[in-house]
């Protein structure tokens, strides 16, 4: 939680100009709807920013691990090659707390052993501003948490009445806020307001985990064997979209695309997924992990034990993105609250 | 120099939109022909040859002829590669098969169709029901990316790489908002992607144009379309439109394939 003192009070229309500001020097993308839905996408009017209280469809990874991109050019008779890191000044705008945490451990992944330029390059190219949120059926962050974000923003909206009350993360975020915007000192009745709605969202959870965050890792150890995979694994489709929408999925393929003259060509890397049939099929024709139980559990250990090992943080934000999309209904919170039924960590507490 | 592998294309039952598709790579075509030699292409030329070694075959077989001739390009042709829905899994001419052969002829033909041995037809079949297919490029039409992909890869003696993924995949790549979200159905979770989910991204929805990915949760999306209030014949009606795809849910190891009956 931000100290008290930082708070600066925001009008609307000193949003408008913070925001025309940014988009002066860069590409503005921010919490939009599309088909009625929140999602991200490109702001060029002020007026296309829709701060939404309800997670968007997609993360905003794609700002930073887009979809597709490519990594390499190359040609083939010379053998020469050339990095591509394709960047640009950006600003991402309206990204929930449990979006920032999910930047945060992305940030991990990829600065982890050979760093990745182009993310790490993207990522210091980007202006980033968070935005309060409200949860709705599926969100469960306040069980992981990552309910507020202290680190991995410039600048953080928090939605009220009148206006805005504005915190800010970096030396950046507080250079921006003073050079494009007015801010004052928030009011004592401003921060009461605040407080009330934080505890009216701490309050509103309908999604919880029934175990303590630092026991996950434990608890999933011990499910290898659980029911629950062949009961989940029967209904998924095996369709990647958990993976697609996750904000800390960021496994890759990287493909060599080669022109029509057979000369040059592009790699490329795109988004892969452990939960499609080909992730773990090697050459030969094995695959590792064949059937859909096994490719469900091996991801869900990724969100609460296998990358929580490696880097000390559970990677599941409690976005409840998966849940949302899946079209038969896994629901990763209640797998998850299924497995702590089964488990004995929490029945020797 | 080694010689230019000489490369033709085939037209069976359907519409040649796929050769159109071929052509339509104004940008590619003029680097294509430096590397190969098109020896048969009815879309673009009248010229023919018997000798070639790469054919592209597009249509589905509806005719006992067709099978005599198909014979004939494995025969001469060292890989075969199926261009399109109609010669993949025999696309929407299997829609005839609901129906009887006598009926369809006289449909089409006029009620003396049956005294014209020419007017025969039989139950439509994709290609690789009679022959050996090397390689497949799905969707109807086929995408341009697809097929310069495949044909890049068979010049450089690599694999070439079909898609094994639902169009879910492309869909979510595409920023699309799920169809469902939006109170309508699809067959994407089970067909096969690659189409980079064109159909759904101009706001239409999938109709299962590339036929099923190799392990499709058939009986998982039967009972999702009902949640989402089809009947029952409406969803085998929306599983069959590209050719009538197998309604068993298939073991994980096991292949499943759309197919014409």
């Amino acid at each position: 939680m931000a100290d008290k003192n930082q708070y600066r009070y925001l009008t609307k229309t000193g949003l408008k100009s913070l925001i025309n500001g940014l988009m002066k020097d860069r590409v503005v993308y921010g919490a939009v709807k599309k088909d009625g839905f929140p999602a991200f996408g490109r702001i060029t009017r002020f007026e296309d920013l829709e701060l939404s209280q309800t997670p968007t469809h997609l993360s905003a990874k794609e700002f930073f691990f887009p979809q597709r991109e490519c990594l390499l050019k190359f040609d083939i008779p010379t053998g020469a090659h050339e990095p591509v890191v394709a960047s640009q000044g950006q600003a991402v705008i309206g990204l929930h707390p449990c979006d920032i945490h999910a930047l945060n451990l992305m940030d991990k992944v990829f600065a982890h052993g050979t760093s990745d330029a182009n993310y790490l390059t993207r990522r210091a190219d980007t202006v980033i501003i968070g935005a309060e949120c409200f949860p709705d059926e599926y969100c469960f962050c306040s069980s992981v948490e990552t309910m507020n974000a202290n680190a991995g923003f410039d600048i953080f909206l928090h939605e009220i009445k009148s206006g805005f009350l504005t915190h800010t993360g970096t030396d950046a975020g507080r250079h921006l806020l003073g050079k494009l915007t007015k801010t004052v000192k928030a009011s004592a009745s401003r921060i009461k307001e605040l407080d009330r709605l934080k505890k009216k969202k701490e309050g509103a959870f309908k999604t919880r985990l029934n175990a303590p965050a630092k026991d996950l890792p434990g608890i999933y150890a011990q499910s290898s064997d659980s029911p629950v995979w062949g009961k989940i694994g029967a209904i998924c489709y095996g369709c990647g979209s958990c993976n697609n929408v996750c904000p800390t999925c960021c496994c890759f393929d990287v493909k060599d695309e080669v022109g029509a003259n057979l000369k040059d060509g592009l790699r490329v890397r795109v988004w892969d997924g452990c939960t499609l049939e080909d992730f773990a099929k090697v050459a030969g024709g094995h695959n590792f992990r064949k059937t859909r139980a096994e490719r469900l559990r091996h991801r869900f250990n990724r969100k609460f034990r296998y990358l929580t090992d490696k880097f000390n943080a559970l990677f599941c934000v409690g976005c409840g993105r998966c849940s949302r999309a899946c079209l038969v209904k896994i629901n990763i919170a209640q797998v998850t609250n299924e497995l702590i039924a089964e488990s004995t960590i929490t029945k020797n507490r | 120099m080694p010689q230019k592998p000489k490369v033709a294309f085939f037209s069976f039952t359907c519409c040649e939109g796929c050769q159109l598709a071929v052509l339509s790579c104004e940008d590619e075509l003029p680097e294509i022909i430096k590397d190969v030699n098109i020896v048969n292409f009815r879309e673009a030329f009248d010229q023919r040859s018997e000798d070639y070694e790469i054919a592209f075959i597009e249509g589905s077989i509806s005719r006992k002829d067709e099978i005599h001739k198909l014979k004939k390009i494995r025969a001469k042709a060292r890989v075969v590669v199926a261009l399109g829905a109609c010669s993949s899994t025999g696309g929407l001419n299997c829609l005839k098969n609901l129906y009887p052969m006598e009926f369809v002829k006289k449909e089409v033909y006029g009620k003396n169709a049956s005294r014209y041995p020419r007017f025969d037809t039989m139950p439509v079949k994709p290609v690789d029901a009679f022959i050996h297919v090397d390689h497949y490029i799905h969707g109807c039409p086929i995408p341009k990316k697809e097929f310069l992909s495949v044909f890049t890869s068979l010049l450089m003696g690599s694999v070439p790489v079909m898609a094994n993924y639902p169009v879910c995949v492309d869909c979510k790549m595409a920023g699309n908002i799920c169809v469902f979200e939006k109170g309508m159905t699809c067959v994407g979770p089970v067909t096969r992607a690659g189409c980079d989910a064109i159909c759904v991204t101009y706001g239409c929805v999938c109709w299962g144009c590339r036929g099923f990915v190799d392990d499709p949760n058939v009986a998982s999306h039967e009972e999702t379309l009902k949640r989402y209030g089809m009947a029952h014949s409406e969803v085998i009606r929306s599983f069959n439109l590209y050719g009538e795809r197998k309604m068993e849910p298939k073991a994980a190891s096991m292949k499943s394939k759309t197919k014409c009956r």
